[in-house]
Parts: structure tokens; sequence; C-alpha cells
């Protein structure tokens, strides 16, 4: 039977949120890690002693998406109920979490940063455009993102506790890559209506000059994307000093 | 004047919070923080002007693996800030480009000077490891919500003084931008459209990857919503 109720892992899940509340480059997630499974630790381990000991082992490194994290800290507290009937040892939770870590961060990686963080922003954009003023650019911007991701970070716990280490394999894990896909053609297409806008705001053409720098710094940025460094932002600010200077030599 | 300044300090404080600490819902993205702060300071379009810039360039800043990305958390807070400052000392339309050029490019410079910061703060946050797992091998399970605690006001304290400092030097540079608005808000015009391009590249090299039939679709709605808006203006 079940030692681990609903209400604890609903516990961990919160607790997850303050995953990166210490996050150091010794540790990364480490500490943030210990601290989301200890209400887990404290269900299964009554003595003292063995409790601060698992929590002790817990704080070792790791790292993955913070939003995935949470089918990894589900995963793990179904096999620290294994561990505690006598079943498994510290090395196997060590691999398991290295195992969830670099899997759940390429997938993480590729969904939230990569696709749903740009896509939540060019909603954002276009809305904060098209309807400046009113507040849905912010809101939408936010929602976009925050609803999977707070969703995700509450149900993971229970779903990775659920079905194990095998949480994000399978059928769900082609949804997910599905979702990355259908993202970045709509991130695509909510683009090219985000770049007409900014062309001809409201049906009325901008004047050339603007539509020249809107394409000039298409353009630019499409070549300078090529490389990593300098970063983009190193690059606008360089643009801005520049106009800035031109500006104040006229 | 005092009590919108005291919120953005304290907006300043909380973005750091959302943007790694506590929760990452975006709420501290800079088109977020913008919009709130423009409705503290009761000047809506400046905010905006300088959210979405910033908001733009923020979306391709991927926060991946230990890397240490540009902070646009605070970023975003000092630019829209800054803008609102200067924008409230003079409130005519000219003062009010010029302000948004400057608070962009203090938004831009706040993102850059903050990554040593953030590596201060993680290295700091290795000396509240090392206490703390020192703390549980030696029996006392109170240490990880104690360390839970510091840091976060750690980055709490952080995000706020960077807030101060950079809103102390807007304040200052407030009369030079007034005195110098015709020639910068020229700029704005011309800058504003060439960041947002900037942006805009950065966001479809995300979401295209090399793959043709991406381009193809950008393309496709880039010309049919051309269409439709120009055809469906007034």
């Amino acid at each position: 039977m079940s030692r681990i109720s609903r209400m604890t892992l609903f516990m961990v899940g919160f607790r997850a949120h303050l995953l990166q509340a210490v996050w150091n480059f010794e540790r990364q997630q480490g500490i943030g890690w210990a601290f989301a499974l200890a209400p887990v630790l404290e269900r299964l381990y009554p003595d003292r002693a063995t409790r601060t000991e698992r929590l002790a082992e817990h704080t070792a490194y790791f790292n993955t998406q913070p939003t995935l994290a949470s089918f990894a800290l589900g995963a793990a507290a179904r096999v620290e109920e294994a561990r505690a009937a006598g079943q498994g040892d510290a090395a196997s939770m060590a691999r398991l979490k290295s195992a969830l870590g670099s899997t759940y961060a390429a997938l993480g990686d590729r969904l939230f940063w990569f696709t749903l963080r740009p896509f939540a922003a060019a909603c954002g954009v276009l809305l904060a455009l098209t309807r400046p003023q009113s507040m849905s650019g912010a809101l939408v911007l936010w929602l976009v993102y925050a609803l999977p991701h707070v969703g995700l970070r509450a149900m993971g716990v229970l779903w990775g506790y659920e079905q194990g280490p095998g949480v994000l394999s399978g059928a769900f894990r082609e949804r997910l890559e599905w979702v990355v896909r259908v993202l970045g053609v709509l991130g695509c297409a909510v683009l090219g209506v985000v770049f007409a806008w900014s062309l001809a705001p409201g049906g009325e053409p901008r004047p050339i000059a603007v539509q020249c720098a809107l394409a000039g710094g298409l353009g630019l940025g499409l070549l300078t994307a090529q490389r990593a460094r300098p970063s983009p932002t190193r690059w606008a600010l360089v643009l801005g000093i520049l106009g800035l200077w031109l500006a104040l030599r006229r | 004047m005092k009590l919108p300044l005291l919120g953005t300090l304290i907006a300043g404080g909380l973005a750091t919070l959302d943007a790694t600490p506590v929760a990452q819902t975006l709420a501290s993205q800079p088109l977020v923080t913008a919009t709130l702060l423009g409705a503290l300071w009761g000047d809506w379009s400046t905010a905006m002007a300088v959210g979405t810039v910033l908001q733009i360039m923020a979306a391709s800043t991927l926060p991946i693996g230990a890397r240490t990305p540009e902070d646009y958390a605070i970023g975003g807070v000092v630019g829209a800030g800054v803008a609102l400052t200067i924008a409230s000392q003079a409130p005519y339309e000219q003062v009010r480009q010029a302000a948004s050029l400057v608070g962009v490019l203090a938004g831009f410079v706040a993102a850059t000077a903050g990554v040593p910061l953030l590596r201060a703060q993680r290295r700091w946050n290795e000396g509240l490891a090392r206490w703390c797992e020192a703390e549980l091998r030696a029996g006392r399970e109170g240490a990880l919500s104690q360390v839970h605690v510091a840091a976060i006001a750690l980055a709490f304290a952080i995000g706020l003084a960077h807030c101060g400092v950079w809103l102390g030097i807007g304040g200052l540079l407030a009369p030079h931008v007034a005195r110098e608005s015709l020639r910068l808000a020229g700029a704005w015009h011309l800058l504003q459209p060439l960041w947002l391009g900037f942006g805009f590249a950065q966001l479809l090299h995300a979401f295209v990857q090399r793959r043709i039939e991406r381009a193809g679709v950008f393309a496709a709605a880039l010309v049919g919503a051309w269409l439709v808006i120009v055809a469906g203006g007034p």
C-alpha cells in the first residue's frame, strides 16, 4: 500500500517552485531538490537521524529544466518509497537522478525555453502592438507560459509518482514533441502577423525610413543570429549607442 | 512620485525573484513588468514602448543549463523605470520619446551588468549550500528552510539595490534628456523599428530552425496579414 499521500505529493509540487532558490554552480538545483522532496522523506523515515542522512544525500548535484523537474521528483518519490521498504540503495537513486536530469532537460529545454517562451513573447508583443491601450499583451504572455508551467509542475509530481521513471517516455513524450512542432509553426505565423502590423499599424503604412529600419533590423538580426557571440543584447546595445552618438552629433 | 518610485524598487526585487529563485512564471518578463509600472506611474504609452522593445530582445535570451544569460528581469524594470522617471519630470511627447530611448538603453545596460551580479549571487549561494549540507550532516534538518529564506532574501535585496542604482542614475540624467529631447526623439523614431526588426529576427531564427517550410509559413503570414491589414484599414 502506498505510504505517500496525494497531499504529500501536492506539497512536493508546491515546494518545486523553489527548486532554483539556492541555485549555485557547484550543486545547481541540488539543495532545492532536497527541499522539495523533504515532505516525502518525512513521511517515509520517521527516524530523524535516517531522514537527515537521506536529505543530505539528496543535496547532491542535480540539474534539469525546472518545470519537468516535477516529473523527476515524483519518480524519485516512488523509488525512495521502495528504498524505505528495503529495495534499492543510494547509488541507484544517484543513477536515477542523473538519467532523469539529462533526459528531461533535453525535452524541457526545447519545449519551454526554445518554443513556449518565444511563442508566449510573440503573442504578447502582437497584442501589445495591436492593442497598446490594454493590458492584454502582458496578460496573454504570462498566461500562455504560466498555465502549462504551473499545471505541469503541480501534476508532474503525481504523474511521475504513479508511472515511475518512465513517465516521460512513449505516448506522453510524443505528445510533447508534437506540441513543440506545432508551436514552432504557429510562432512563425504569429511573427509574420507582428511584422506586417509593424510595417502598417492599423492599415496605415509607416514612413519609408521606418519600414527600412524594420527590414534592416530583421536582416541584420538574421545575419547575427548565425553566431552565438556577441549576444543579441550586445548587438542591440551597440546599435543603440551608435544611434545615440549620431543623434547627438547632428 | 515617491510611491511609484518605491513600487518600481519593489518590482525590481520581485522580478529578480520570479526570474530564477521563485516560481519562474514569466511575470518578470519586460512586457509584464512594464505594463504594471505603466499603470503605477500613470504613463501607459512610455512604459509599453520600452517594454515591447525589451521584451522582444528578452524572448531570445534563454537560461539554458548553467549559462548565465543577460538579466532581463531587472533590465525590464530598470528600462521602464528609468523611462518613466524621466518622462514624469517633463510630460511632453518628445520628452517621452527621448525617455523611451534612454530607458531601452538603460534596460540593455542593466541586463548586461546583471550577468556578473547573477554570477556573484550564485557563488554566494554556494556558500549557503555548503553551510546547509554541513548542518544536515550534523542532524539539523531546519537548515534547509533557513537556507531557502536566506537565498530568497539575498536575491530580493540584490534586485532592489540594482534597480535603485539605475533609477538614481536615470534621475540624474533627466535634465540632460529633457534638454536634448528633440534630437533623442528623432533617434528613437529610427532606433525603435531597428531594434524591433532585430528582435523579430532572433525569434524567427528560434522558430524556423533552418526548416524551409517554416520560413514559408512566416512569409505567407506576413503577406496575408499585410493584405488584410492594409485592405481592411481605414
